[in-house]
This record gives structure tokens, sequence and C-alpha cells, in this order.
């Protein structure tokens, strides 16, 4: 659905503003030549010129307001990043624990405020190490298989402290190690803070295929579960990342995936309430997790439509007054799709772009791509130079000085207003289809996503999108130039292997058997919190394969909708 | 020797190794499509003995790995499975993110082509029906 | 492959290797017949005393009803019946560029690697009777290569799954409730044709309202011998399978076809009917022919009448024939 924003027809202020406009137009006419029509990713038309003239009936305090109140599109805080900046929380992952652990305090030692933990694909799959082809261990993230393998990654690193964001999908193996760990080193888990971020599983099930290890009702289940046990155990941790990353990753237009992700926290809202949980509460620990793309403008529009629309969502569909309930956190990561493997230090001044979108549109924690995504996992240098784009736009470029500094923009304040209506128009055709739960069993989103994919492929195949370097301003590269992907050494698995098998067989089987069972059990009873067994078997040594293994058995294999 | 097939070129499109990324994978199956072949679409995570099982009962030309990270670290085997299954004939290509010296490695083992991200429908389409009929040409008589 | 492999095949080993069960060879055959090379006929004359075995389970219905994976649970439940099973699948090709994406053997995949279970995907390529034109022939290679029980799944719903009729031993249509119209998006003609009816997701809460339409439509079906039975399936959590495997099993005992299904009368005469229709269709639209031109124009000025127009017609295609 495509969204016009129309000339003006009404006189505003003062008809000399109207002749100067008019005036202006017959000149633009006249000296443009030829004018195609643009068009955004989400297929907004956008004009040359946007002025007073765009909006004459807008009301600054319905639109806009102030920042922390009503209707939240400037801002969800008061200070904003004035106050406090972003939390930079770069991914990290690589090879063993120990290594992972020393990466980490590099990137804690350069700036980093916050942690964000991604597991090799194995974890993702939900296999331990042992049971993998030995040359794809380790190489897109660290193997995390137990509990005595998290204490190693976070050895010296105080879980009290840091905000740490755990990429870890249903069953949440990852949280439950950690706070194990936390529990032997006589840390109060009140006191641990961090996000789920891969606990939306409707997003996996639909477009990232690679978090997605239990079936649909199975995940529901679990996600439930957890998130009870959390509010009552772990109050500060966000038990909901709801992720419109992936669904704009493979293909979704940028509002299309904030309509997605909406429409998926209104679900999980709903199963929340219908669990018994007070909306007022839950509410408050729902974050969200966004990918930036290179389209600026786009971007900064979406994310402040995405906070407007989720503030008037939860007042109108959960009656919700808690303030803090109604905030639009999120986190938000450079697109990697925009990045591109020829001429790859270009990617440097795509991060910065798209970094600079993600800052203006108001966000609060951020990962920037190093400029070799597309060729490997980040070596150590790109990861620097991600970073310190970061403190550049800060610290030199003062983004920060000014809380939404992009509002009042004619273009701006137009653009958040059509990207609103795209929103609510995709929100409007999930409740059509009965809720996003019914729409990704039905495959209704996987084909919404599927065509908007396609349609960019389009684009770019004709030239219509220039990507630089590669449709256009292409070189003859030296491919020897390029940096090369680095892999764990070989012996480094092998050891990584090995400890696992050691760690298996010095364990008590008795307890072991028990605690498994107990699991088992809690996966067939509806009454109890599967979550909670899965805590007493970390106790007992279980790893992650164990413990996905027994769900998958009573929840069902997660085999996604692929719609072909 | 033929030089254009009898019959729409029949191709696997599939993902082997841990990743679950398919968007790109969705892609080429609908160029192929819209060029006239018929693509058996699977589910990703296939292991290697499975995807020589599709190939054998589905009969195929030519088989289409979409991968990413570094999955594609185990097309070699993959190549040495088909041949031991008497598929020797069938072409292999790999899409997606490969670097440089591993692209060496992969042709060396047997593969036909490796397409890196910007590659363009054509040149695919173009590559993917050659490869056809090449498969088609070499099949054991029966 | 060239027509000097097509011979080659005719007087190999091909059809001994493919009734010895071995799987690359009814691979190679399907992939023969399906291209309707020369080899053919001699492929199933050899194959033909060898046929009668295998029961054809056929399933039809709406897309949304969960066909494929009902599919893959009957498959597990026949195999743990002892049973080996060979699927053609059959998904629709693109009328504009002739390519299609075949996904159903998606929902299959856990079977990929039992040797007691053939999964073949087929694209329609252009026939319209809800299969391939080439299904039976396929289910023929099935049956010779040793499978006991043989499914065929359809493209989708509509009047023209009528041709598995002719073609399956059991015919089985699947509905789901909610499908937008409910039991509307089961043509009568399917329902006239069908076995057994299958309201699959019995855990969706409109599942009795379907189940109750379509006993309502079955009563004002003419009685036969067989009463069709309504069974609700969850295809998901596998409820239900046992029921449907007992009821094709009675099916099948009381029907089960000998002989070559690509022989059967009906569907020979319909396949000829159809070849002929295009082959007229094509050179009417596509010819150069002045003779056709002339017959044009003069219906379109009322000149002729139609039936008068398609007589000419006629005689100008086996004219032209005759001396082109």
């Amino acid at each position: 659905m495509m969204n016009n924003i129309d000339k003006p027809t009404s006189p505003t202020g003062s008809d000399t503003q109207q002749a100067a406009f008019d005036a202006w137009q017959q000149n633009y006419d006249a000296l443009i030549g030829e004018d195609a029509p643009v068009k955004n990713r989400s297929g907004i038309e956008v004009q040359p010129l946007y002025w007073p003239g765009s909006d004459p009936d807008g009301d600054y305090g319905d639109k806009l307001g102030f920042p922390g109140a009503d209707p939240m599109t400037r801002g969800i805080y008061p200070t904003m990043h004035r106050g406090r900046t972003w939390s930079q929380r770069q991914l990290i992952g690589l090879g063993r624990p120990v290594d992972f652990n020393a990466r980490i305090k590099k990137i804690l030692a350069s700036g980093a405020s916050a942690l964000s933990i991604i597991p090799c694909n194995s974890v993702y799959r939900g296999i331990d190490c042992d049971e993998v082809e030995p040359e794809i261990l380790g190489t897109c993230g660290t193997i995390i298989n137990t509990e005595e393998d998290m204490d190693i990654c976070l050895a010296d690193i105080p879980i009290d402290e840091i905000s740490i964001g755990l990429n870890d999908p249903s069953p949440f193996t990852m949280l439950a190690q950690m706070l194990v760990v936390a529990e032997k080193r006589g840390i109060d888990w009140k006191k641990v803070t961090g996000t789920s971020n891969q606990s939306d599983y409707i997003s996996h099930f639909v477009a990232n295929h690679m978090f997605y290890r239990l079936s649909l009702q199975g995940a529901r289940r679990v996600q439930l579960d957890t998130a009870a046990y959390l509010a009552e155990h772990v109050p500060n941790w966000n038990a909901f990342s709801i992720v419109g990353q992936h669904m704009q990753q493979a293909g979704a237009t940028p509002a299309q995936a904030m309509g997605l992700t909406l429409s998926t926290a209104i679900q999980y809202a709903e199963d929340c309430k219908a669990r018994g949980m007070d909306p007022e509460k839950f509410l408050e620990r729902f974050t969200f997790f966004f990918d930036i793309s290179i389209s600026f403008f786009e971007e900064v529009a979406k994310f402040r439509a995405g906070r407007r629309i989720w503030n008037n969502l939860v007042t109108e569909r959960f009656g919700v007054t808690n303030p803090r309930a109604k905030r639009f956190k999120f986190h938000a990561q450079t697109s990697g799709c925009d990045l591109t493997r020829q001429q790859p230090l270009n990617n440097i001044a795509r991060v910065t772009v798209q970094a600079m979108a993600g800052i203006l549109g108001g966000l609060q924690s951020m990962h920037t791509d190093g400029y070799d995504e597309v060729l490997s996992t980040p070596t150590e240098d790109s990861a620097k130079i991600a970073v310190s784009t970061q403190n550049i736009l800060k610290h030199e470029a003062h983004l920060c000085d000014v809380i939404d500094p992009l509002g009042g923009s004619y273009y701006v304040e137009s653009l958040t207003d059509a990207m609103e209506a795209e929103i609510l128009d995709v929100i409007a055709q999930i409740d059509a289809e009965g809720g996003m739960f019914k729409a990704v069993e039905s495959g209704f989103v996987q084909q919404l996503i599927g065509a908007s994919a396609l349609e960019f492929q389009d684009q770019v195949d004709s030239g219509e999108q220039i990507v630089v370097g590669v449709n256009a301003f292409a070189e003859d590269e030296d491919a020897s130039a390029r940096p090369t992907l680095k892999r764990p050494p070989k012996e480094h698995m092998e050891q990584q292997v090995e400890r696992l098998k050691q760690n298996k067989a010095a364990r008590d089987t008795d307890a072991l058997t028990q605690a498994l069972e107990g699991l088992r059990k809690a996966a067939q009873s509806e009454d109890t919190n599967i979550f909670a067994a899965e805590i007493d078997a970390v106790r007992a040594g279980a790893t992650l394969g164990e413990i996905v293994k027994v769900l998958r058995d009573e929840l069902g294999f997660g085999q996604p909708l692929v719609v072909a | 020797m033929i030089e254009v097939l009898l019959a729409p070129a029949r191709v696997l499109v599939t993902k082997i190794g841990l990743d679950g990324h398919d968007r790109g994978s969705r892609i080429i199956a609908a160029y192929l499509r819209d060029a006239g072949m018929e693509v058996i679409y699977t589910n990703p995570w296939q292991a290697i003995d499975a995807v020589v099982a599709l190939a054998l009962e589905e009969d195929v030309d030519v088989i289409g790995i979409s991968s990413l990270a570094t999955d594609h670290l185990l097309v070699p085997k993959l190549m040495v499975a088909l041949d031991a299954a008497g598929l020797g004939h069938v072409r292999v290509v790999v899409g997606g993110i490969v670097p440089d010296e591993d692209e060496a490695d992969l042709l060396s083992a047997g593969v036909s082509k490796v397409f890196h991200p910007g590659a363009v429908r054509e040149e695919i389409v173009s590559v993917v029906e050659q490869l056809a009929i090449a498969a088609n040409n070499e099949r054991p008589v029966d | 492959m060239s027509a000097v492999q097509d011979q080659a095949a005719e007087k190999s080993g091909l059809a001994v290797r493919l009734l010895a069960g071995q799987t690359a060879a009814l691979a190679r055959a399907i992939s023969i017949v399906d291209r309707d090379g020369q080899a053919v006929s001699a492929l199933l004359k050899a194959i033909e005393p060898h046929l009668g075995r295998a029961i054809v389970v056929g399933f039809t219905g709406p897309p949304g009803a969960g066909k494929s994976t009902l599919v893959n649970a009957f498959i597990a439940e026949m195999r743990g019946r002892g049973k080996t099973v060979a699927v053609a699948a059959v998904d629709p090709s693109s009328p504009i560029t002739g390519g299609a994406v075949l996904g159903d053997r998606i929902r299959m995949a856990e079977h990929t690697m039992d040797p007691g279970v053939f999964i073949r995907s087929l694209a329609s390529r252009g026939h319209l009777g809800g299969l391939s034109a080439s299904a039976a022939r396929v289910a023929d290679l099935m049956d010779a290569a040793g499978f006991d029980v043989i499914v065929l799944e359809t493209v989708g719903a509509g009047q023209s799954e009528v041709e598995m009729a002719e073609m399956a031993d059991v015919r089985i249509v699947v509905s789901a409730p909610g499908l937008g119209d409910d039991v509307q998006a089961i043509k009568a003609g399917i329902l006239e044709i069908a076995d057994i009816l299958v309201v699959n997701k019995s855990d969706l809460p409109l599942a009795k309202r379907t189940v109750g339409q379509l006993q309502a439509m079955l009563a004002l079906r003419a009685p036969g011998d067989w009463k069709v039975p309504v069974l609700t399936t969850n295809a998901v959590d596998r409820t239900g399978l046992c029921d449907l495997a007992d009821a094709v099993d009675r099916r099948a005992a009381a029907r089960k076809m000998k002989g070559p299904r690509n022989a059967l009368g009906g569907r020979t005469r319909r396949l000829l009917a159809q070849s002929v229709a295009k082959y007229a269709e094509h050179r009417v639209l596509n010819e150069a022919n002045a003779t056709i031109d002339a017959v044009v124009a003069d219906l379109q000025q009322a000149e002729i009448g139609l039936d008068d127009a398609i007589e000419k017609i006629l005689m100008q295609l086996c004219e032209s024939q005759k001396n082109g």
C-alpha cells in the first residue's frame, strides 16, 4: 500500500507563504527535467521538498509531545542520550569460552558498557559440540554447552554490574547456565540485569530458522513458563526481546518489519495476559530488537513511528497506565544485508550512516557491524573500528547533545506519519488473520516477506537500486587484499570437545538422570514450570544438547514452515 | 551431445551444516523457476547423506548449496559422497558467503561454480542451464 | 537424454534393476516416463507382468488443509506397520515459464533416509488433471519396484482432481476447519469420488462443525456398497492416523485394481483428447496460415457460424498436416 504525501491544497499560515511555495514548485518543475517519482523501501513516495504546508493541521501535542510522555514520539525518557547514551552492546563470540572471555575483557576496556554473547551455530541448533562436524565448530560464535563453559566465558566479569544480552533462543539454556553461575558466585538474582535477546520464537519460525529449535506450540509454552519464572525470581531481567531484525533481514520492508514486530508483541502480551500476568508489570520487561538499514530517514521515521504506535497500542489494547510499561525500549543492529563483499572498506561508511539513523531514531542499545561482516566473523581490527564509529558519533559529531534533533523537520515528521500509516496497515492485516501466531502458522507472513524480498532483489538486479561496487562503480579487485576468514585453530576445537567429554564423565549420573526426568515430567504436565526444571537440570550438570533433546522429545522438534 | 534439454532441468536447492538463513535460496529458487526449471526445495540442515539420497531419488541435474558462515567447508565431503553414490555427473554450485581462499578449494574438489553476493540473475540462470545440459550429457547410460 | 541413450535404456538392464528394487533405477525410469521419451513403451512392457501388488492411495484437497503433513504422518503409520511406501508429490508448473518450485517433500523430511520410503517430486508440466501426465506410469513403476503402498499427492482442490479417481484404489479428500468457505472448498465433484473424508487439524474448534457439514453432504450422495467415513486427524501429533490407515486397508481390499493404471480406458481417452486440443490450439494460435486467417475473419464478420468454423479449421489442419 502506497502512502502519498500530497501537496497541501489549503493555504497555510499566510497566503504569501503558499504563493511562495507555488512559485518554487513552478521553478522546480521547469528546471528539473526528468523527474521520476522516488519511493523508499517501504513503498512510500518521497517528495522533493517538505514545508509547513506539508502538514497544515499537525498538532505538536497530539503527534509529538515531549520525551518521556505520551505519545513518546520524541523519545522514551525525558533525558534520552544527553542523560544516558545508548549501551554499546557489541556481539561477541568466537571459539572456546576462554577465548571469548579474553575478547570480552578487551571490548569492555575499550569503552563498551554492555555485553551481547553470541554462541556457535551448533548451540543454536541445540547440539553439543561432540556431535558436530569439526570443520564448522566455533566459527561464528562461542561454544557454550555447560554451566562450566558459561563460568569461563564470564570469568572476572561482574554479572551483577554489567547488562548482559544473551542470544539464546528457546529453551534459554544460556540463561539457565548463567543464573546457576551467578548462584554459585553468591550473586543475588535480583541484581542480574540483561535481556533474553532471542526469546521471540515467532520471528525465528518466520525468518531465522537457525534459531528455531522447538515446535511452535512448544516454544510458546517454554516462553511463558520462563517469563513467569523470571518475573518472580529475576525481576530485573528482560524476558522478552521482540525481534524485527530477522524479518527485515529476510526481506521485509522497514514498515513491514516494524508492523510485524509490533503484532508479535501484541500476541505475546495477550499470551501473558491469558496466563494471568499483569500487563502493567510484564510490559515493563518488553524490549525490542531492530535492524537498521541504510535508508537513513526511513529508519529514523520507522523508530519514531514505532514509539508512538506502541505507546498508543498498549494504552488502547491493554489499558496500561504505568508509564514504564509504555516505553518502547529497543536495541538495534546495523544491517549486514546492506554491506558488500566488493570494496569492503566502503562498509565503514555504510555502518556510520546506519548507526546515525539508529542514534537519531532514539535507540537504547546498539551493535555496529565490522566492515568485513560479509567476509567472515569480524576480526579484532574491524570490531575496534565498529566501536570507534560509535564513539566518534557520540563525542566528535555530538549526536547526543540534543534530544530528537530531527524532530520538527518537515520531512521527518511527514515521513513518520506516513510510516505510521503503513505500519498500522500491516498490524491490521495481521489482526485480520487472527493474530500473529495464526498468521505465521498459515504462512501468510512468510509469503508477505518473501514477496518483498523478491521485489528488492529485482530492484538491485535491474539497477534501479544502486549498490556501490556491486551494480555500479565496480572495480576489478585484488582478492588477496581482502581480509581472510578467522577460524579457531583445530586443536582448540578438539580441546573443547575433549573437555566436554570429560565434563560429562565426571557427573553424578543419578542426580543427572533424576533432573532430566524432572524436566521431562515438567514438559509433559501443564502445571510444572519448565524453566525451573531446566535450572535444576543445569545444576545437576545437564548439557545444552541433553536439555534440548528432552524438550524436543516432549514438545516437538522445530520444523519451520518453509514456504517455497 | 545434446544442446538443449528435452525436459525442464531439475535442480535441488538446499542447505547443509548449521546455518538456517534462507533468504538467498528462496530467491534463487524463484530465479530458476522463472527460467523454466524445476526446483526441488528443501529445509535447511540437511546431512550430507540426505543430500545424496535426495539427489538420487529426484534424479536431479544440478545441486545448489546455499551457504552462510562456514557450512561450505562441508561441500568437499558432499562431492566425495556423490561420486561414491554414482552421481558424479550431477553438477554442484555453491552460493553465499565464501572467502576467496576457500573458493579455490571448492573448485578443486569438483564444485562447478561459486556465486558470491552480488551475482546477477542472468548469470546464475545461464550457468545453471549450461550445467544441467552438461549433467545430462554425462549421465551414465543405463 | 539423447535418442541413443533412450534406446540403450530399452535394451539394457534398467527394467531389470528397477524390478530388483534399485532406487537409482526407479528414479531414472521416472525421469524417462516423465519426459515421455522413446524408451517408454519398452520399459512399460517389461514391467507389466509385475504390476498389481501395490495399493495406490490418492490424497487431494484444498491448499491449507495440511495434506503434505498428513501424508507425512500416513507414511510413518504405514512404516510402523511394516509397509514400504513410495510417494509421487505433484506441484503445479508455472503456465508462463514452465518452471516449478517443488516443496511438498519439505514436510516429509523425516523419511529421507529411510530406505523403505521413496519420494519423488513431480511438476504438473501443463497437465490439468491435478497430477502430471506421467503420474499413472510413475505409479506403475513404483508398483513394479516393489513398494507396498503408493501415495499420490495432488495439486489442490478443484473438479480436476477427479483424475485421481481413475488411478487410485483409495481416494482420500482432506479438508480442514476454517478454510474460508469450509466445505465449499471441496467441490461436489471431489465429494463424489471420495472413499474417505478426512478433517485434519482436528484440534481446531470448528472441526466438529466441519465433520457435521461433510456428513450432511454425504447423505445426499447416492448410496453404494461402501460407506464413506468422515475421520478426524491431527497430522502434527498423529491422532487419528491409525483409524485412517485401517480405513485405507479396508477400502483397498474391496477395490484394488490389477494391471497397469496407465492403460485405463477413460484416462487414456482423456489424455488423448487433451493432447489433440493442445495441438489444435497451438496451430490455430501460432501458425501463419491464410486459410485459418480467412476462417477467423469470416467468423468475426458473422459470415459463418461457430460450428462451421470449427469444421473448416479441422479440415484445414488435416490437409496442411498431410501436405506439410
